[in-house]
């Protein structure tokens, strides 16, 4: 087509004192042609063709004429080379050549996509939607607190309860999972202190243990509504990053215990867990995964922090105890444990 | 005329200029010019306002201040030098070693990849000023993109270095010494000691230590042919014989070599206002052209460049209106820079030219400038000097006349192979005066090495004649021990003529034997008889005809003929003790016996004519341009093919066919030849007209301008030019061409400094290697960046698809520069060991303005076929890998924001798992090294795919190219490595995969 199009353009634009090798071009024409580097389509392809146009204007620059038409011109030749509609050509391709263009791509495109789709519903077969494939990235359960509010500083202003009063919203939306209503509708209780099993089929549905929220009395909202924020004894509820087949290991409850991480020890005083254990029953393991286990309720540990020194920035760690968790990784502060920071102001 | 003479020499950087002007006009034009230029061209031209050559002594010792006998003084000499300066060329402008490797950091992808670890650092600026305790990632990454740069310009500011230095020990000079008279006393001073004014001497094998006037000689002959490209020695003596100084015989020219004889002169020019310190500073003045791979890979640089600003801001722009912060934004457009730019193609690109150019300097062409290794595969017009390079720059014996008969001698570099008829008594005659009527001797102590290697005392043509004795007959010096000299008369301009008296062989016989030879003409005016078969006849008008006929075919041939003749004594006239008086010639010198002719030329190499057949067929034109004569170029050009068998010049039409030169159809004729004179008077257009119509071209006496302007002729075809020469008059024009070839052997400093590329054992042939290597190159460079290319796709995809569509990030900056910089180098490299897929030397040198490097088809089938099959196949395994962690594909949709929050410790997946931000992070790394592997995987298979164009790979064979599999094997082992090696390393986040 490029061929074409310069031959048909050469006796039109009289070459000014610059002149060709003619039969060297031809030749060289041909070694393109020969050179033809990739596959058909390649040939056919197009991409606006820099070159072409430059060499056009250069073309158009050997005429010597004015520089104000030479704009115009340059232009008319862009929207030639844009639509010619003399010879009904776009881009340098006609319909045809367009279309075929099209047609090729369409078809070597659809083909990827087919090929592609069809690894993935491969690999899809090669997974099961009940159990992960490797579990080993999370073996060991990470750790988080509620109320979480993007930051895990706790400062607050007790008696300016506009520093507070998100910390309490938070709090309550989360516990609504755990009403004692709901989980008494949705949940079985099962016997505390030994794992709660079921066998059966994958895609069997199971059946969740309750966790009320009453369970966390002090610090379940339902005497305090404000959680103890208002009176500068904040609750922080602990959960267990959920792990699908997670036992604690020899039917030993998981428990928590918390203290300064840096400095005076003494500058918590006291905490109250709830439940009193301060640990996760063992009623609540496994865990099934989310597809059957729909209605499993993780476990909570409410620590109630009701004497902790007020004005200043108290560090708190809390880590899980028990057989085979880990709460020292030194890369991951959340594996086991957590930090976080209370700075009460009175 | 001596004025316009000069205007050859003048510079004027714009050659096409020069031949239209006239001596009128000169004032006229130096006002167009810009004040430099002039500025430039009239200090030369006031220089060569030379007419030392017409003064006489006493004008000269009045101009320099000097005396002839007692030369100057010391006081005035060191005055002199105070002056002037050293008597040296000054060397050519030399770029500063720092300003060439902070051209190196600067250039190609270094720029981009500076703003990509500025803005890294700028980015870990403004998150530390918002927050102490900011990720150190970015400042890394910024390190890293520095170190990339900085490593990669060092590499190859070395790669330069190394081969420049290969150049920097034949720049060496031996220091020179010259014989000078200054305060009455004869002494050696150093050579750039020399002023105007000094009287110095010369003797046979001094190298001329300035520009000297001559004001005695005894037979001092001087070779020029660095000046001129004339091979024969050219005759030196006091006399003014010329108006051009270049032309007359009293001036002897710097850095050429006196021959033989002494010569006594005065010193006019010093250093660089000597001609040939001039030719140097037109050299330097011409500004040499970029090369047609630096232009490509420019083009290259520029493509991607664009592709990857163009992208990046476009993303940068969808990231900021898609609400991210402009920070995130910056991060991903830098992630987008380093994506894109192949960080390894240039350092890939440095060692795979300076592969081949190791290769080619063990096949004698050294390269001097790496990126000339290219440009000679795509190498259009040859302009090939004639003297050394196509020819052996010596004479040899081509044609014997005897017998009414013309034989041919083999001219080859051996000359063994001698297979004209020599059983015929004339022959033994005409050997006889051959061995005997020279004066030539061979320097003694070279018994074991070959004849046609010793070293000659002697001139050219007498050296040609001793060596073609000594191969046909054996030892000459026995022969002429046996028949001993008893008189002689050596060659002079007015006898025209040679000749000895000999003793014969047989003591029996006390004849005394005259041989002769010298100019034809004069030699057949002395005889009487001719030898005919080994008996003398008369000498009739047939064998004067026959004669005339053969002198004049072998002059055709632009061949140096000579007669040869003999006479024996009788024995009662001149009996053994006769007393042979030189002087009154007291012997007969006419009515001797006519043996033969013998011609002699300055054969071409033996391997020319089927290099330039080669070169014709690889559709490179070769033009000849040469200082020689027409008619001598012509014969040349004629032997090894520059003009074909087939082919006619206008001239040889109009003589077939009888008729004037005007009225031959000039489209009939193939071949040209054009003079120096003829291309004065030439506009650039008529010029140009002739490079285009003509196919097979002779440029005969020319100029170093002219070479210049004809170099610039063909780059006005848009033809990659080649030039190759060997003397001082040649560097212009090797510096102006695309690659300028210089010889190693034969050719002078000026003219290897000026070049490219020097061919070590100054054969022709050696360039069609060098052509061959180029074309390959070229070739499997395109194989290497379609290669690079490819995984460019799958490197960005990854940047865009997170952030339009929110997937944790699939591959790491750092991850991707160890792709670019680990596993794909070596395969990369290895593809410039592939064989060449059909006979590349059967195809058109490609077109500089059409044949890209990176062409459209190219691009887009590397990113829009392979690259996006690749990226496919990379995405493929990423969600391979999060699936089985438990976090499917389309739970991975707009979850980056949450993925990458550091407090969010309980980030659901699929399976209802919470995960801690360290573990996403360790998952993202898995991710990273899984599309690693992806993307190594199938750049092996892509390796596979770009060993062959267009060829299938079969017929190219899977494992001629053994370099590929350690590629291969490289690339594999460098990725177990990373993975399983420095998994624990966090900082360049890899992690073992399962």
């Amino acid at each position: 087509m490029r061929r074409q199009l310069r031959s048909r353009r050469a006796p039109a634009f009289p070459y000014g004192y610059r002149y060709r090798l003619d039969d060297q071009d031809e030749v060289n024409q041909n070694y393109l042609a020969d050179e033809e580097e990739e596959a058909e389509e390649a040939q056919v392809l197009v991409v606006p063709d820099l070159e072409e146009e430059e060499e056009k204007e250069e073309e158009e620059r050997s005429q010597g004429q004015p520089i104000g038409n030479a704009w115009w011109q340059k232009l008319q030749i862009m929207i030639e080379y844009l639509w010619d509609p003399e010879r009904r050509i776009s881009l340098a391709q006609t319909g045809q050549s367009w279309s075929l263009i099209l047609f090729i791509y369409f078809f070597f495109y659809a083909s990827l996509a087919a090929v592609i789709t069809l690894c993935m519903y491969m690999l899809f077969l090669t997974i099961s939607p009940y159990m992960p494939t490797f579990t080993e990235r999370v073996k060991t359960p990470g750790v988080m607190i509620r109320p979480f509010a993007h930051s895990l500083n706790f400062n607050f202003n007790v008696s300016e309860p506009d520093t507070w009063q998100h910390y309490v919203i938070s709090l309550n939306g989360f516990l609504q999972g755990y009403n004692d209503s709901l989980q008494e509708e949705m949940n079985v209780d099962c016997p505390p202190g030994q794992y709660f099993i079921q066998d059966g089929n994958e895609d069997e549905d199971k059946k969740a243990c309750q966790f009320k929220r009453s369970f966390l009395k002090n610090c379940s909202g339902l005497e305090d509504p404000t959680f103890g924020y208002a009176t500068g004894q904040p609750c922080i509820l602990l959960k267990m990053n959920r792990i699908v087949g997670f036992r604690p290991e020899l039917g030993d409850p998981v428990k928590v215990s918390c203290k300064v991480q840096r400095g005076d020890e003494d500058d918590i005083r006291s905490i109250n867990y709830y439940p009193e254990s301060a640990s996760f029953d063992l009623r609540y393991y496994p865990y099934y995964g989310k597809l059957t286990h729909v209605n499993y309720t993780s476990p909570l540990v409410a620590m109630h922090f009701t004497d902790v020194v007020k004005n200043q920035a108290v560090p708190v760690q809390c880590q899980l105890k028990g057989k085979g968790i880990i709460n020292d990784v030194i890369s991951d502060h959340f594996v086991g444990r957590v930090i976080f920071t209370l700075n009460i102001e009175t | 005329m001596s004025r316009k003479t000069l205007e050859i020499y003048s510079v004027e950087l714009d050659g096409t200029k020069d031949t239209k002007q006239t001596d009128q006009e000169d004032d006229k034009k130096y006002n167009d010019l810009d004040l430099k230029k002039s500025h430039q061209k009239e200090e030369l031209k006031r220089e060569l306002d030379l007419d030392d050559h017409k003064l006489t002594s006493e004008e000269l010792e009045q101009k320099y201040g000097t005396n002839i006998i007692t030369g100057l003084s010391s006081a005035r000499a060191a005055e002199h030098l105070a002056r002037d300066g050293p008597n040296t060329l000054s060397p050519p402008k030399q770029t500063p070693e720092i300003i060439k490797f902070l051209k190196q950091m600067v250039g190609g992808f270094s720029i981009l990849l500076w703003i990509g670890a500025v803005l890294c650092w700028i980015a870990y600026g403004i998150q530390y000023v918002n927050d102490k305790s900011a990720s150190l990632d970015s400042v890394y990454l910024g390190v890293v993109l520095a170190l990339v740069v900085i490593l990669t310009g060092i590499f190859a500011y070395y790669q330069e270095a190394k081969s420049t230095n290969i150049m920097a020990s034949f720049s060496k000079m031996i220091p020179q010494e010259a014989l000078v008279i200054r305060d009455s006393e004869k002494k050696v001073i150093p050579a750039e000691q020399l002023v105007v004014g000094d009287i110095v001497e010369i003797k046979g094998g001094d190298q001329i230590p300035a520009d000297i006037r001559l004001l005695s000689s005894q037979g001092c002959k001087v070779d020029n042919s660095s000046l001129t490209g004339e091979s024969e020695p050219q005759p030196r003596s006091a006399e003014f014989t010329h108006e051009n100084p270049l032309e007359t015989k009293n001036i002897g020219f710097y850095s050429t070599t006196c021959l033989e004889g002494t010569a006594t002169g005065v010193v006019i020019n010093t250093g660089d206002r000597t001609v040939i310190g001039r030719i140097a500073s037109l050299a330097s003045g011409v500004g040499s052209e970029k090369t047609p791979i630096a232009t490509e890979i420019e083009h290259f640089v520029h493509i991607v460049a664009g592709v990857a600003v163009s992208v990046g801001l476009l993303f940068f722009i969808i990231a900021v209106s898609l609400k991210y912060q402009v920070l995130d934004s910056i991060i991903f457009l830098i992630g987008i820079i380093v994506a894109n730019v192949p960080e390894g193609l240039l350092a890939t690109v440095t060692v795979t030219l300076s592969l081949t150019a190791k290769r080619m300097a063990k096949k004698n062409c050294l390269v001097k400038n790496l990126e000339a290794v290219e440009t000679l595969g795509s190498t259009s017009i040859i302009c090939s000097d004639k003297t050394g390079t196509l020819t052996q720059n010596r004479m040899a014996v081509a044609h014997l006349w005897f017998d009414n008969q013309i034989f041919m001698a083999d001219t080859s570099e051996n000359q063994l192979n001698q297979a004209f008829d020599q059983s015929s008594g004339t022959w033994a005659s005409l050997s006889k005066i051959i061995a005997l009527c020279n004066r030539a001797e061979f320097r003694p102590g070279q018994e074991n090495i070959p004849i046609m290697k010793k070293v000659v005392v002697g001139d050219a043509s007498e050296t040609a004649l001793l060596k073609f004795s000594e191969v046909i007959l054996g030892d000459v010096m026995e022969i002429r021990k046996r028949n001993r000299k008893v008189a002689e008369i050596p060659f002079n301009s007015t006898n025209k003529f040679q000749l000895s008296i000999h003793e014969t062989e047989d003591p029996e016989d006390k004849h005394f034997l005259v041989v002769m030879k010298g100019a034809p003409e004069r030699i057949l005016e002395r005889c009487s008889t001719i030898m005919i078969n080994g008996q003398e006849q008369p000498l009739g008008k047939s064998n004067a005809t026959a004669f005339h006929t053969a002198y004049m075919e072998l002059g055709g041939l632009g061949e140096r003929v000579l007669g040869f003749c003999h006479l024996y004594l009788p024995e009662d006239e001149f009996p053994e003790s006769y007393p042979f008086d030189v002087d009154a010639m007291n012997f007969p010198t006419s009515n001797l016996c006519f043996v033969g002719l013998l011609s002699m030329i300055d054969p071409p190499r033996s391997t020319v004519p089927d290099a330039v057949a080669k070169c014709r067929s690889a559709g490179i034109k070769v033009i000849m341009v040469t200082g020689d004569h027409p008619i001598t170029a012509k014969a040349v050009a004629k032997s090894v093919g520059v003009i074909s068998a087939s082919s006619e010049t206008v001239e040889d039409i109009a003589r077939r066919c009888s008729i004037a030169v005007e009225q031959v159809n000039k489209r009939d004729a193939r071949a040209a030849v054009v003079t120096g004179m003829e291309l004065k008077d030439m506009a650039p257009e008529q010029l140009d007209e002739i490079l285009a119509n003509y196919s097979e071209i002779v440029f005969a006496r020319t100029s170093p301008q002219q070479k210049l302007i004809i170099v610039e002729g063909c780059q006005r075809q848009d033809a990659v030019v080649a030039v190759t020469g060997d003397g001082v008059n040649d560097s212009p024009a090797l510096k102006k061409a695309d690659i300028g070839i210089a010889m190693g052997i034969a050719g002078s400093d000026a003219a290897k400094n000026a070049a490219d590329m020097v061919l070590l054992d100054d054969n022709f042939a050696s360039i069609v290697t060098g052509v061959e290597e180029g074309r390959l190159i070229f070739d499997n460079l395109k194989k290497t960046i379609a290669y690079t290319l490819t995984k460019n796709i799958a490197e960005l995809c990854p940047f865009l698809i997170y952030i339009i569509v929110g997937l944790p990030l699939p591959i790491g900056t750092i991850t991707l520069l160890f792709i670019d910089l680990g596993t794909d180098i070596i395969p990369s490299i290895a593809l410039a060991y592939e064989k060449a897929e059909s006979d590349i030397m059967n195809r058109k040198p490609r077109h500089k303005k059409k044949d890209r490097l990176v062409n459209h088809q190219l691009a887009i089938y590397s990113y829009l076929h392979i690259g996006l099959m690749q990226a496919l196949g990379a995405f493929l395994v990423y969600f391979t890998v999060y699936a089985q962690q438990g976090f499917w594909p389309t739970s991975l949709i707009n979850l980056r924001v949450r993925w990458e929050k550091d407090e969010l410790n309980d980030v659901e997946d699929s399976y209802g798992q919470e995960w801690t931000r360290y573990q996403r992070k360790y998952l993202e790394w898995t991710g990273y090294t899984a599309f690693f592997v992806g993307i190594m995987v199938q750049q092996i298979a892509d390796l596979i795919i770009r060993k062959t164009r267009r060829n299938s790979i079969f017929q190219q064979g899977l494992f001629r190219n053994k370099v590929i599999w350690v590629g291969i094997a490289s690339q594999i082992i460098i990725a177990l490595i990373l993975s399983y090696g420095l998994g624990s390393v966090t900082a360049l986040s890899f992690t073992m995969l399962r």
